[in-house]
């Protein structure tokens, strides 16, 4: 079975955290973490229809993990010096390890750094290639205003999430769909209009 | 359909041992080691001042962009004429990094001086875009950021470029450097050993950063007929148990080496040697070893690890020690792992403390793990 299909798609944004209920362990996330996390339950996917081992994870997130990387670094001096805890999200990929472990997905990973527009062709390739028969693809942007002030981009925290899996769903996946973004919000339009 | 076969076509490195392959080589086959205690973290606020440093100059802005350009015009002049056949728009770039310039973020905030470029290149992507830009990559350019597992899935992505034809050339660049920032991050976590890491040891009780330009030219065979060494295969998974901290039953990592074997089509008896991630942390080694055990049983190859000698270098850690082994196979030798004395309880029988000379080696099964549960394995043949 070749085709290859979304069955899921989800945005969030910062206004949606508070409501999440994500357990206890949450709130102590840094706020890409969140979005993501966030994103990937918004799919309502429910995982034990598949083998854990057999479902991957991509990310993008747009600005790495910079945002927590400035505070991470502005709370160095405080008391009891740098906190060992945001230090384990001054990695892009935090979130793809927060995702595993909520979800409990123990399949292949990718993290990219920029731009989204590779997800869902890398996640499609891993399911071609039969590395996995599902893969959760999350884009991030996350820019805090502490970011922003460093680099050339906006302020925002919005996050979205699609789910491409082996055979039918929603929507036949083509190689041309490369804007998340976009394509996010085009399917939750459909579905809210069907 | 046969897969398009993939073959390392040219390396470069930079590291604690020095500028250069040949000094590489030279410090493998020595089973020496670059850690030395560094002036720049003498201080109570770090656990440790060990680190491996590379032969760089510490008031520079952008050492990230110095490593990386260093490292990837090593490995093109060693590409040379293969890369004279192949058109800049079918060359791709595939950059692995951590923190990119966090060079930058220290100084800013501590309003020193920090030219343009290397505030922009803060941003990872930033960085892999202007070496493409500067090395006549035309092609497609990645940046991945999977923890201490990025360059092995660096090498990964490359490979996959170029067997969807995307490209007929990669050039995959791992890059982190020593920072202030990075240093304090893992004193937080109390993960550095005070007296320099120790792989595989007893007595070991965390690791050494350390800072590299790694750089590997990737070419579709048909380009690269005199290459000899091919990626084989590569797996990957996920723990999904803890960010910081392995899997206690090193289940997650024998998944991804299972993985690669099957891509790789080869049996756990095939392998020849493998080069461990080793970080000289408690929890991480166990981990290792116990799913080396699950894989191989009680016989399992040859076993060593660089990071003894190179510091944990992070992003670049996947490409810098790919590079090793493919030094090891083109000179008949296994390494060694610089900095072990006595083997702890529950390592592997076959760990080589010292490197083992006129072998040859053949299938070499090469493993990363990194924060967030990541798990890479990579599979090198020699033809």
């Amino acid at each position: 079975m070749n085709k290859i299909s979304i069955a899921a798609a989800s945005i969030v944004t910062e206004a949606d955290l508070p409501s999440a209920r994500l357990g206890q362990r949450f709130g102590r996330l840094d706020l890409q973490s969140q979005l993501a996390l966030l994103a990937v339950a918004s799919l309502k996917i429910n995982f034990d229809e598949f083998a854990r081992d057999r479902i991957g994870i991509c990310l993008a997130a747009s600005a790495g993990s910079l945002s927590t990387d400035v505070n991470f670094w502005n709370g160095r001096n405080g008391i009891g010096g740098p906190s060992p805890t945001l230090f384990a999200y001054t990695l892009p990929s935090a979130a793809v390890g927060e995702i595993a472990i909520h979800f409990h997905l123990t399949g292949p990973d990718l993290c990219f750094v920029g731009d989204d527009k590779n997800l869902l062709a890398e996640a499609a390739d891993f399911i071609r290639r039969g590395d996995a028969d599902g893969c959760v693809c999350v884009f991030c942007e996350a820019v805090t205003a502490g970011c922003a002030e460093m680099i050339s981009l906006p302020q925002t925290a919005t996050a979205g999430a699609i789910f491409l899996k082996r055979g039918g769903g929603l929507r036949e996946w083509r190689e041309f769909d490369r804007d998340m973004k976009a394509l996010c919000a085009l399917i939750l339009q459909s579905k809210s209009a069907g | 359909m046969r897969e398009t076969e993939v073959v390392i076509a040219g390396c470069g490195a930079i590291s604690a041992v020095g500028c250069g392959i040949e000094t590489l080589r030279d410090a493998l086959k020595k089973n020496s080691s670059g850690l030395r205690p560094l002036e720049k973290f003498s201080s109570p606020r770090f656990q440790s001042n060990v680190a491996g440093a590379a032969p760089r100059n510490f008031d520079d802005d952008n050492p990230a962009w110095s490593l990386a350009t260093e490292a990837l015009q090593q490995a093109r002049e060693s590409a040379q004429k293969i890369l004279a056949e192949i058109p800049a728009g079918r060359i791709g770039l595939v950059l692995s990094t951590t923190k990119a310039n966090i060079e930058a973020l220290e100084r800013i905030s501590e309003n020193r001086p920090c030219s343009e470029t290397a505030r922009r290149h803060l941003q990872a992507n930033l960085l892999a875009a202007d070496l493409a830009a500067a090395h006549g990559a035309r092609g497609p350019v990645q940046t991945i950021s999977v923890a201490c597992v990025s360059g092995l899935i660096a090498v990964q992505q490359g490979a996959k470029l170029i067997q969807r034809g995307e490209a007929d050339a990669v050039f995959v660049v791992g890059v982190d450097c020593l920072s202030e920032f990075v240093v304090a991050g893992f004193t937080a976590l109390k993960a550095l050993d005070p007296l320099g890491c120790r792989p595989f040891d007893a007595a070991r009780c965390g690791l050494s950063p350390g800072e590299a330009g790694a750089a590997i030219v990737l070419a579709r065979k048909d380009f690269a007929a005199d290459s000899t060494i091919k990626i084989r295969g590569f797996g990957g998974s996920n723990d999904a148990n803890h960010l910081t901290g392995p899997s206690r039953d090193g289940s997650g990592l024998a998944q991804a080496i299972r993985v690669a074997l099957k891509s790789a089509k080869l049996s756990p008896q095939e392998i020849d040697f493998v080069h461990a991630h080793g970080t000289g942390t408690s929890y991480n080694d166990a981990m290792e070893s116990l799913a080396l055990k699950t894989v191989f049983g009680e016989t399992s190859p040859p076993v060593s690890g660089s990071k003894g000698m190179l510091g944990h270098t992070l992003g670049a850690a996947g490409v810098l020690e790919t590079i090793c082994c493919v030094l090891a196979m083109q000179n008949n030798f296994l390494p060694g792992t610089p900095r072990l004395q006595t083997p702890a309880d529950g390592a592997p029988k076959s760990l080589l403390r010292e490197p083992k000379f006129g072998l040859r080696v053949k299938n070499v099964l090469k493993l990363n793990t990194g924060f967030g549960g990541m798990n890479g394995a990579l599979i090198l043949s020699h033809e």
